[in-house]
């Protein structure tokens, strides 16, 4: 089915290297849109380095991707962004010193003009936007535009980066690990979110190395090892128990049925 | 505390710098029969002032982001000096534009340096700060100083620039108060400051924003260069000689103030009025010593102790609002 749609984004036999470490050796993968894909693999399989190259932090070594078909040539977090990629990390994304909307636009400020002629942030805009998405998308009531990240939970930045995601209307949502650090409550609301974001039509990707969460939220699994893919499987396909066995084993077991 | 306190605490870095400033002018007017506060020492307090005040704004610009910049005293001296080397052969329109690009090209210099090649600011920077006093001192072997003539001191273009009064103060206190002025909007007021303040607070997140990291900080530096220079301008412009050791331990002052002023050494909290304002308190203090005929040298001390304390103090108290701020938060 999947496949015969064209894929919005291809990477094709990526291959990523730090000095002598291999990170990636030739991985080929397609990501459709409206599909939420599961991301998978034991710490330092490639995840984060895989999607670090959609989300423009890092050029392959070697393959090519496209976008909407076209070929990708320059790798800059700006462009990314420009094509309507969103990555949510934990541990990146938000200033903590800045206020919630001075973060919100960060990097594409709104600016009007001063008597038309001097430039000056567009606070007015920059509040509203904001508000509206701390509003939607379950922040306390205390919290409020003017506060500095500093002051919210983990839960709170993580739905406030996925609330900007979503009104920036971008076409693909990259999730690096979302609900580590967060309560039981708020991974609920996360991953609700996420559900939401593939519902709306978006190309979800969602990196864990908890493949048991992952298996009920997502439609595709793509499993990494060791910079290779390994799997890459419907999820009605395979059992979480026996994905969880594969990455268990290192992915030995997948890559030389396969091969 | 109220909330309304701590966010003014948290937000208004100056707040500090201004007590301290008010603090100080009640104390040193009180316990100096009130010379200190005279119009005739406020005169020279506010020159020096704003001199110093200039090269701090550049400095503040760098730490916002981050980053330091040790070697503006050798920018100051290093401009001083071509300044009026030039100046009697080229007359001092020229000579001011030249002086001003080589202070830019210095600033992109360090900046480069320590943005594309991600060199520790420290170790680059004092590495150009001996450079450029070196070049100072090698440039004022023979003659041993330079000295503006006088159809340079004639020329109003020279004056504009820290030699003659406005309403009885040096204009210097002109050039302070607009590129406070200028600086602040730019800081807290347009993308350029916000991007500033983003890459000193968290740089990897900024870059996931599409902010360049290298260019903001180069940009800082270049900036950094430029208020130095002008600086260093403004001075020999009054002063009318210039020699090799011009500028020396300026460094030190113009981190002080911005430090003093609220600005943060790790980054992305910083003002540019409270800047203004550790400028004053150094000057003030300085003027205090002389008054009460401390030997000048006591005041080298101070200063460092000042620098360690105060960005010790400042850590320590945003900590601890942080805190205060967050429990608030969760109360009700």
């Amino acid at each position: 089915m999947a496949e015969t749609r064209n894929a919005l984004i291809e990477m094709k036999n990526i291959n990523l290297d730090f000095g002598t470490v291999n990170a990636l050796s030739d991985v080929s993968v397609n990501f459709y849109q409206g599909e939420l894909v599961g991301l998978v693999g034991d710490n330092g399989a490639g995840k984060t380095t895989l999607i670090r190259i959609l989300s423009g932090m890092y050029a392959p070594t070697s393959g090519e991707v496209y976008f909407d078909g076209q070929r990708i040539t320059r790798f800059h977090p700006k462009l990314a962004i420009d094509l309507g990629i969103e990555t949510i990390q934990q541990t990146v994304g938000l200033c903590d010193n800045l206020s919630i909307a001075r973060n919100y636009y960060l990097g594409r400020e709104p600016v009007k003009r001063w008597l038309g002629i001097i430039p000056v942030l567009d606070f007015a805009k920059m509040r509203e936007s904001s508000n509206k998405v701390i509003r939607n998308f379950g922040l306390r009531d205390t919290v409020n535009v003017d506060d500095e990240v500093a002051l919210l939970s983990g839960g709170e930045g993580q739905s406030f980066k996925i609330g900007r995601a979503v009104d920036f209307r971008n076409r693909v949502i990259i999730m690096d690990e979302p609900t580590n650090h967060l309560s039981v409550r708020e991974r609920a609301h996360v991953n609700e979110l996420a559900l939401q974001l593939r519902d709306q039509g978006l190309l979800v990707i969602y990196i864990t190395h908890d493949i048991f969460q992952v298996h009920r939220l997502a439609d595709r699994i793509v499993i990494l090892e060791n910079g290779r893919k390994v799997v890459d499987i419907l999820k009605a396909e395979m059992s979480a128990e026996a994905l969880e066995q594969i990455i268990r084993d290192g992915g030995r077991e997948a890559s030389e049925g396969t091969a | 505390m109220p909330r309304q306190w701590i966010g003014i605490l948290r937000k208004r870095t100056e707040v500090g710098a201004a007590v301290v400033t008010i603090l100080l002018v009640i104390g040193f007017t009180a316990t100096t029969e009130g010379v200190w506060l005279s119009n005739a020492n406020m005169r020279e307090v506010l020159r020096v002032t704003s001199i110093l005040a200039m090269m701090a704004f550049g400095e503040a610009l760098v730490i916002t982001t981050g980053q330091i910049d040790v070697s503006v005293g050798s920018i100051f001296g290093v401009v001083g000096i071509l300044f009026l080397a030039l100046g009697p052969q080229i007359g001092a329109p020229l000579a001011i534009l030249i002086a001003l690009v080589a202070a830019i090209a210095i600033g992109a210099v360090n900046g480069f340096i320590v943005a594309y090649f991600r060199i520790s600011p420290l170790v680059v920077t004092l590495g150009t700060l001996f450079v450029f006093r070196g070049l100072a001192i090698g440039a004022t072997q023979n003659p041993p100083y330079y000295a503006a003539d006088n159809t340079m001191r004639a020329n109003p273009i020279y004056q504009i620039f820290g030699s003659s009064d406005v309403f009885g103060y040096n204009n210097a206190l002109v050039w302070a108060i607009v590129t406070l002025l200028f600086l602040h909007y730019v800081l807290f007021w347009t993308p350029i400051g916000n991007r500033l303040l983003a890459v000193g607070g968290n740089a990897e997140s900024a870059r996931s924003r599409g902010v360049s990291i290298m260019y903001t900080k180069w940009g800082a530096y270049v900036a950094c260069g430029f208020f130095a220079g002008l600086a260093g301008i403004l001075e020999t412009s009054d002063l009318g000689y210039v020699d090799g050791s011009f500028g020396r331990q300026r460094e030190l002052q113009a981190i002080a103030a911005a430090v003093l002023g609220g600005c943060a050494l790790a980054g992305g909290r910083s003002s540019i009025v409270g800047t203004f304002l550790g400028a004053f308190i150094l000057s003030g203090i300085q003027s205090y010593l002389v008054i009460n005929s401390i030997p000048p040298q006591w005041f080298i001390l101070l200063l460092g102790l000042i620098v360690v304390l105060v960005s010790l103090g400042n850590r320590v108290l945003t900590h601890l609002l942080t805190r205060l701020a967050r429990a608030e938060k969760t109360k009700d």
